[in-house]
């Protein structure tokens, strides 16, 4: 399965954001994107989510049967700050989840075994989700994604302001997941992206450009993309 | 669509009752009888809140519509007291075209449709369908009870059909108007404002003998029936309103993350994008926090301007349009001439919704103090008391534009409507009005200074804060009781808000340095 942007363009007003980008993401991988600040992640993530109408482009999915453009339903995403409905508890949250969506989740599993995929121990359950700190709700957040399984996981700067445990539970969680999945992941911290993912894109001059590993080592690989960074004009 | 409905009804009383319970638990005796988390998941005992829960927002929903009915009854009673049963019919009809096209369903955001389709998953066009249905029959069915229960004829179910055709009308209008416009027709100003107009005009149709009767109202619900099920089949036929929904609902996404702060922030300094440039003629030879306040008020001036600007404007139309009423109607000009000698204290709470206090401050700590104060200079008593000096005056400056407005509207009114044996009036109104103004406007910032009730994540803190200012409502509020002869009110109120504002400000320049910081 492969997600193919056609000549993606995103103005606002006068700014030009994003320009003609064309890139292809490939399943089973992680792919890091690292741009400066106010180069565009966040509004290449609304365009995929059609958050924000493009001023021009087509994303397409295409897998052995064929191409089809880039569905609602295709595509979940994990924004930096959680938005969940703080009034219910974790398990009010989860169980209306499962049951709206009931027909659509494959591979059913238990209330307890969805809690125990992103480690949120039983006496957390009946919390209010307003009591749950910044990384617990990214928790509930990345699960719900996960359960509704969308072919496309984009995620918006997810492990920023997470504790080192959380982190390392969610990268885990995260390489656990990438095999039937594209998964986007947004960053502006360098090591965070050389650690987790498989491909690092930057979003640079109002495009997207991957950079290719090669044979260089950790150490020239990054020193080459923050060159690329700050070779290139940026859009601040 | 059922399922979606009692889905949703499910999640919403859920989220009721555990709001509910959360507020229970802050009362330190609650908090102590239920420990833990106890009760969020006593079965139990949310079934019990749940029964109180449908029973509270039953009773809220008849209250709500009793309300309508007696404004509807009431503006009957003024417009065809001859015959009530026909006004009231007649204002039920552009009720009911004004909601058609304002009060839409399908397209209003909310955090509980966000919550909905986009953290849910809900299917969004069976939700629409859902939510559409529960109120449209909701609406019939309430609406032909109240009709009934006011007028006992069977005339009143043509107008009901009619409400219940002309939402669904209205719900096409809208979903049309927003794919191609990529805004809500309750946004389209030039539309609403001429749906209000027309409608005002329509509403003095009575007074010339023309009255939406029965034979006209069974025309319209003839040409609304095949138009409402066209209506009705093309919101079906739309199949996006999963992307409607979330692109309507981006901003409530950022009200309800942990954004939303910064969101509310974001939101004012947006609004005012004319106010990013300042005319450089205003800044030229402006120094230190001379230049730092001209600047703070020329990027706030469309907030700052807008709303006292508008209610300047809507003084103006009310003192004319209630000027040209007394000059045609005797009795209304004896009653006003009346309540303006005897009732003159009602001004206060008038002067007190007029005021801008409450939000410039606001404004001033979300763009402005809130960061200033975690640095030392601004803390400084000297800087503290020379900004506030500088915030009294444009405050006031500002809070004057409608005041002026009604301290020279008011004293033309009472010479028109007779007159006044007290000539002092004509000046003690006038005076009455202004001080009534700068004293609003030095009180919000005297207690926002002596309080500061926002803490550095921008939570009002300060329990006090909150009561002097519900304390000024409910003052303002009793006074519409207090019958004075309109001399002695006013001269009285002119002394004691003189005097309140002088010994608040002495309090300020003293309390001030010491209390002025963020909590």
């Amino acid at each position: 399965m492969k997600l193919v942007i056609k000549n993606l363009t995103k103005n606002y007003g006068n700014k030009e954001v994003l320009k003609e980008i064309d890139f292809t993401f490939e399943e089973g991988k992680i792919y890091g994107l690292i741009g400066r600040n106010g180069a565009g992640k966040t509004t290449f993530f609304n365009c995929l989510n059609e958050d924000v109408e493009v001023d021009s482009g087509r994303f397409i999915l295409s897998d052995e049967y064929g191409e089809n453009e880039l569905k609602t339903e295709d595509i979940g995403y994990v924004i930096s700050t959680p938005t969940v409905p703080e009034f219910l508890t974790a398990k009010e949250f989860l169980s209306f989840f499962l049951e709206i969506n009931k027909d659509k989740i494959k591979d059913k599993k238990t209330i307890e075994e969805y809690f125990d995929l992103v480690k949120i121990n039983k006496e957390d359950q009946d919390k209010l989700l307003k009591e749950y700190s910044h990384g617990m709700k990214n928790k509930m957040q990345m699960l719900i994604n996960i359960i509704a399984n969308p072919k496309v996981l984009l995620l918006d700067e997810p492990l920023t302001s997470l504790d080192v445990v959380v982190q390392e539970e969610m990268k885990q969680l995260l390489k656990s997941i990438k095999k039937d999945h594209i998964l986007i992941f947004s960053t502006h911290i360098l090591e965070l992206a050389l650690d987790l993912c498989d491909e690092i894109v930057i979003l640079n001059n109002k495009q997207i450009e991957l950079v290719e590993k090669n044979n260089l080592n950790t150490k020239k690989y990054k020193d080459k993309i923050i060159k690329m960074l700050k070779d290139e004009e940026h859009d601040k | 669509m059922i399922n979606s409905l009692k889905m949703s009804f499910k999640i919403d009383m859920t989220y009721a009752i555990n709001s509910f319970i959360y507020s229970l638990k802050k009362i330190p005796i609650f908090k102590d009888l239920f420990p833990g988390d106890n009760l969020y998941k006593s079965k139990k005992a949310k079934s019990i809140i749940r029964v109180l829960g449908l029973i509270l927002s039953s009773a809220r929903m008849i209250l709500y519509k009793i309300i309508y009915f007696w404004v509807i009854y009431v503006l009957a009673t003024l417009l065809t007291p001859k015959d009530i049963s026909a006004g009231i019919l007649h204002i039920y009809f552009i009720f009911t075209i004004i909601g058609m096209f304002f009060n839409n369903k399908v397209l209003t955001t909310s955090t509980k449709k966000y919550f909905s389709i986009v953290l849910f998953n809900m299917d969004a066009k069976k939700y629409m369908k859902a939510m559409l249905w529960q109120e449209i029959l909701t609406n019939l069915i309430s609406h032909s009870i109240g009709l009934w229960i006011l007028i006992q004829n069977p005339i009143i179910f043509l107008f009901t059909i009619f409400g219940f055709l002309g939402r669904i009308i209205g719900e096409r209008l809208n979903v049309w108007h927003y794919t191609k416009y990529k805004i809500s027709l309750t946004y389209n100003y030039p539309f609403y404002w001429t749906v209000i107009l027309l409608s005002g005009l329509v509403a003095l149709l009575p007074r010339i003998g023309i009255i939406i009767t029965s034979p006209i109202i069974t025309i319209i619900d003839i040409i609304f029936l095949p138009i409402a099920i066209l209506s009705y089949i093309g919101l079906m036929k739309i199949d996006n309103y999963k992307l409607i929904f979330k692109r309507l609902n981006t901003k409530v996404r950022a009200l309800n993350s942990n954004q939303s702060r910064e969101y509310s922030r974001q939101a004012m300094i947006d609004i005012k994008e004319k106010d990013k440039k300042i005319d450089e003629k205003k800044l030229k030879g402006k120094k230190g926090y001379d230049l730092f306040n001209t600047i703070f008020f020329e990027r706030h001036k469309e907030i700052l301007l807008r709303s006292a600007k508008w209610f300047a404007s809507i003084s103006l139309l009310v003192i004319v349009g209630v000027g040209i009423l007394v000059m045609i109607n005797p009795i209304l000009q004896k009653n006003l001439n009346k309540f303006l000698l005897n009732n003159i204290a009602w001004f206060v709470i008038i002067m007190y919704f007029i005021n801008r206090g409450a939000i410039i401050t606001q404004a001033m700590f979300y763009n402005c103090d809130h960061s200033m104060l975690t640095f030392n200079f601004y803390r400084n008593p000297k800087v503290i008391l020379n900004v506030f000096k500088t915030r009294v005056l444009t405050v006031s400056k500002v809070n004057l534009i409608p005041a002026s407005v009604i301290a020279i509207g008011l004293p033309i009114l009472l010479y028109i409507t007779g007159g006044t044996p007290n000539s002092i009036d004509y000046i003690s109104i006038p005076i009455f009005i202004i001080t009534l103004s700068i004293f609003f406007s030095i009180h919000y910032l005297v207690i926002y200074y002596l309080f500061q009730p926002y803490d550095k994540n921008m939570k009002m803190k300060s329990i006090a804060y909150s009561l002097i200012s519900a304390l000024t409502y409910l003052i303002a509020y009793s006074l519409t009781d207090f019958k004075m002869s309109t001399t002695l009110f006013s001269i009285i109120a002119i002394i004691a808000t003189v005097a309140y504002s002088i010994i608040a400000l002495i309090i300020v320049y003293k309390k001030a340095p010491q209390t002025f910081k963020i909590k």
